[in-house]
């Protein structure tokens, strides 16, 4: 363990096994942060403490905030913020913006594809199992082609850091990703409290995430319609993410809807208003597919339109993302990106996937009974954690429990490499000095008609607690302000 | 505009006015009975009932009333509807639905609004908070009027908010009106006309926050007809029942600008009600307060009511 003297950071504690994003191996602080550490060093422990609870009230009053229950009373909570930023060198942007870009347009050709011809199926690049077995998979999209062409409008790329230095993915969001509001919200509470950094740094702006949401939406509005009328829906004021439904659509200047003011009319959807109805062209969605329409879905649902989805496959009404999109941000497809990849673009990935032994694969098989103790063997049907064995965590006796399951039936596992997130220096409140904390980066691609968007930042989790890999906000993760530096 | 966010838009401008009269009654009914000249109006019981009228709760004549536990019904009790820490629950609740609306600053402004209120402690409040709670209430409600005119585009979003806000002022003053009223009944004073030399009127005035320009526009000590006419009828009191209608037929007419003739609009309704008062003399309304009470309320709650068929029906 290294030991670093600098003020704020004179408790710093290095472990020499981690990839610190802020310091090299060597205990020396990297040239790009070199600024910022001095800049925050300048501070006191007692002047930084004032300047964090300013922050967190910042977020309070906002009212970016969630509620925890308990037995007494309903309390409101901020998400925890972490005032020092983490930066992100441009050429390492670079590499991030065009891998977001190329991994959004293979999974939208590949939806695409999953929904038409099936060649890549047909092919066998890709196993049936992939669609036949999964719950996402929407028979009704069969055959519907989109309002141009687009499927995933919105992508979240979870990445990582390893411990060789390399960038990762995790996974892709191609659902309902959320988190892009905090994007925003942790650049405005840092600019109150921090402003003069800002100086130092040409950062990008990330503010400009709505214009272009609202832009690239309209390309792609149904046929036939010449302005569009593009709204958002939300499930409502006490869904967890409604903060992030109202402020894009604030920012985007259109209005933000419920299932309830909404309505179908031969096939059109139309808003109620207080001068009658007004007719809707695209919907910017965060509701999850079950629950975007009864007729169609789950019958019970009262979050969604009766209706919608009839005048979805019609044309008239353009949905983001389209429904359906759930089944290839699945574990399985996952594993068969770099396949996807290079099949729809004949590219080769520019972002590293996870490697994934197929244990269905005799010699793959035959390298994961070898190695088990360095890699994480998951089943491929099981969501939510379960059934994960992490090799390095096993004991012998475990090990050859996992073996002997592999052997019985390796149809149902894949193993990966056991992964290493980068850390960053995190102030931890309780200890009163910054720690090393493991760090996750999720970035936001927009895909319109022949344009796309990335933010130039993105949202940076941490996992708070010591040693703790998970970074997800209802597991106690917090986050960071990410900066971009312009070239 | 939605017409369910139209809804809660319009009762947000109601509940962040509803909060700020209730907080000013009680303080200038508490503060000005410690040294009222005569002693049926420094009585204690006197006032908490006062209070209670005004708030919609009239007690039983022969319950006596504890302190304490009026001022924390009628300030935080949660579990009172009419309390002021439920108005700006609903006042906020309100704004939460409509956040994408309204700007930024006033959004914040009523969060900070919420997480004062919420958070006063109530032990305080009834030892000895009711004039720091209820000053910071009468303040932030400024800040946020102010908010809303200075920070919201003037379309129909800011007309809806304002007609909440005029429409729910004429209620309160009439409802300060009709408690203050009752208590010049049954307070009555030891010189001249007892219940036209009031001592009442006076606090009704300050209740109203116009108490200095009523002494700047009759120069004399407020009567039942003075304080009746400045704060019915004078078009110029920002606080006067005509002024709210006044107001409330402006922003009317930006939500409904089509000007035709059209006698089953609330354009029509309210420009109706308007025009009654605006040519009425004082001396007809004092004949019969209770009647005119009656029917300004009625008159309110149906162009309510129509507001409410018209526009918010979904």
């Amino acid at each position: 363990m290294n030991n670093i003297r600098n003020q704020l950071f004179s408790y710093y504690l290095q472990d020499p096994a981690l990839y610190d994003e802020m310091y090299d191996s060597d205990g020396q602080i990297k040239r790009v942060y070199q600024k910022l550490s001095d800049i925050y060093g300048g501070h006191s422990i007692k002047d930084y403490v004032k300047l964090n609870d300013k922050a967190k009230s910042s977020f309070f009053n906002q009212g970016i905030t969630f509620q925890v229950y308990d037995k007494e009373k309903t309390q409101e909570k901020i998400f925890p913020f972490d005032l020092f930023p983490r930066i992100i060198d441009p050429n390492d942007w670079d590499v991030i913006e065009k891998g977001a870009i190329q991994r959004s347009k293979a999974l939208n050709l590949f939806l695409w594809d999953i929904y038409h011809d099936k060649n890549i199926i047909k092919q066998g690049i890709v196993p049936i199992e992939l669609i036949s077995s999964s719950e996402n998979y929407l028979d009704q999209m069969n055959g519907v082609d989109p309002p141009g062409g687009i499927y995933n409008h919105i992508s979240g790329t979870d990445i990582i850091k390893h411990n060789d230095g390399k960038y990762y993915v995790l996974e892709d969001n191609i659902r309902c990703p959320s988190g892009v509001s905090y994007v925003i919200c942790n650049r405005t509470a840092l600019k109150r409290a921090l402003f003069g950094v800002f100086n130092h740094y040409k950062t990008c702006s990330v503010t400009n995430y709505a214009e272009n949401l609202l832009d690239l939406l309209e390309t792609v509005k149904p046929k036939g319609v010449d302005a569009p009328n593009v709204i958002v829906i939300t499930p409502g004021m006490y869904n967890s993410a409604f903060y992030e439904h109202s402020y894009l659509a604030k920012t985007m200047g259109v209005e933000l809807v419920e299932g309830r003011d909404l309505f179908v009319k031969n096939d059109f959807v139309y808003m109620k208003t207080i001068r009658g109805p007004e007719k809707v062209d695209v919907i910017y969605r965060r509701i999850d597919d079950a629950f975007i329409d009864p007729l169609e879905f789950n019958p019970d649902s009262t979050l969604g339109v009766p209706g919608l989805f009839a005048a979805y496959i019609k044309g008239n009404v353009t949905l983001a993302n389209a429904p359906g999109t759930g089944v290839a941000d699945d574990k399985a497809v996952y594993t068969y990106m770099p396949e996807i990849i290079k099949y729809y673009l004949n590219e080769e990935p520019i972002l590293n996937n996870v490697h994934t032994y197929h244990c269905s694969r005799p010699d793959e098989l035959k390298y994961v009974l070898e190695h088990v103790d360095e890699l994480v063997i998951k089943p491929v049907d099981e969501a939510g954690g379960y059934g994960i064995s992490i090799g390095n965590k096993l004991s012998k006796k475990e090990i050859e429990v996992v073996k002997k399951q592999l052997i019985e039936n390796p149809r149902k596992y894949v193993a990966q490499p056991i992964m290493s997130l980068s850390v960053h220096p995190t102030y931890i409140e309780e200890s009163e000095s910054f720690e090393q904390r493991h760090v996750d980066l999720r970035t936001f691609t927009v895909l319109g008609k022949d344009r796309e968007f990335v933010l130039k930042g993105g949202l940076t989790r941490v996992a708070l607690e010591k040693g703790n890999l998970i970074v997800n906000s209802s597991q106690g993760g917090g986050s960071k302000d990410t900066w971009v530096l312009k070239k | 505009m939605l017409s369910r966010v139209a809804n809660n838009l319009f009762w947000m401008g109601r509940y962040i006015e509803r909060s700020e009269h209730v907080a000013r009654y009680l303080n200038v009914n508490y503060f000005s009975s410690l040294d009222a000249p005569n002693a049926q109006s420094q009585d204690r019981q006197f006032v908490l009932r006062s209070m209670l009228l005004m708030v919609g709760n009239p007690a039983e004549n022969t319950e006596v009333l504890k302190e304490e536990k009026v001022l924390y019904q009628i300030g935080l009790d949660s579990d009172f509807p009419s309390s002021i820490v439920n108005n700006v629950k609903q006042a906020r609740e309100n704004a939460n639905s409509a956040r994408d609306l309204i700007s930024t600053e006033l959004y914040e402004a009523i969060n900070k609004f919420y997480h004062f209120v919420i958070s006063y402690d109530k032990e305080a409040f009834v030892k000895n908070g009711l004039h720091d709670f209820t000053t910071n209430i009468a303040e932030m409600t400024a800040i946020l009027r102010g908010k809303i005119r200075g920070t919201l585009l003037h379309d129909s979003v800011y007309a809806i908010i304002m007609m909440g806000v005029n429409l729910e002022r004429g209620n309160q003053i009439i409802r300060i009106i009709n408690a203050k009223y009752h208590d010049a009944l049954n307070a009555q004073g030891s010189y001249g006309n007892k219940f036209k030399n009031s001592f009442e009127w006076t606090t009704l005035l300050k209740c109203a926050e116009s108490y200095d320009m009523m002494r700047r526009f009759y120069k004399k000590t407020p009567t039942s007809v003075s304080t009746l006419e400045f704060l019915i009828l004078n078009p110029s009191c920002p606080r006067s029942i005509m002024n709210s209608l006044n107001q409330v037929y402006k922003h009317i007419r930006t939500l409904d600008s089509s000007m035709t003739y059209n006698k089953k609009s609330t354009a029509f309704l309210v420009g109706r009600v308007r025009a009654e008062y605006e040519y009425t003399y004082i001396e007809e309304i004092e004949k019969d307060i209770p009647l005119f009470i009656d029917e300004i309320v009625n008159s309110l709650s149906e162009i309510s009511q129509k507001m409410e068929k018209e526009f918010f029906n979904f």
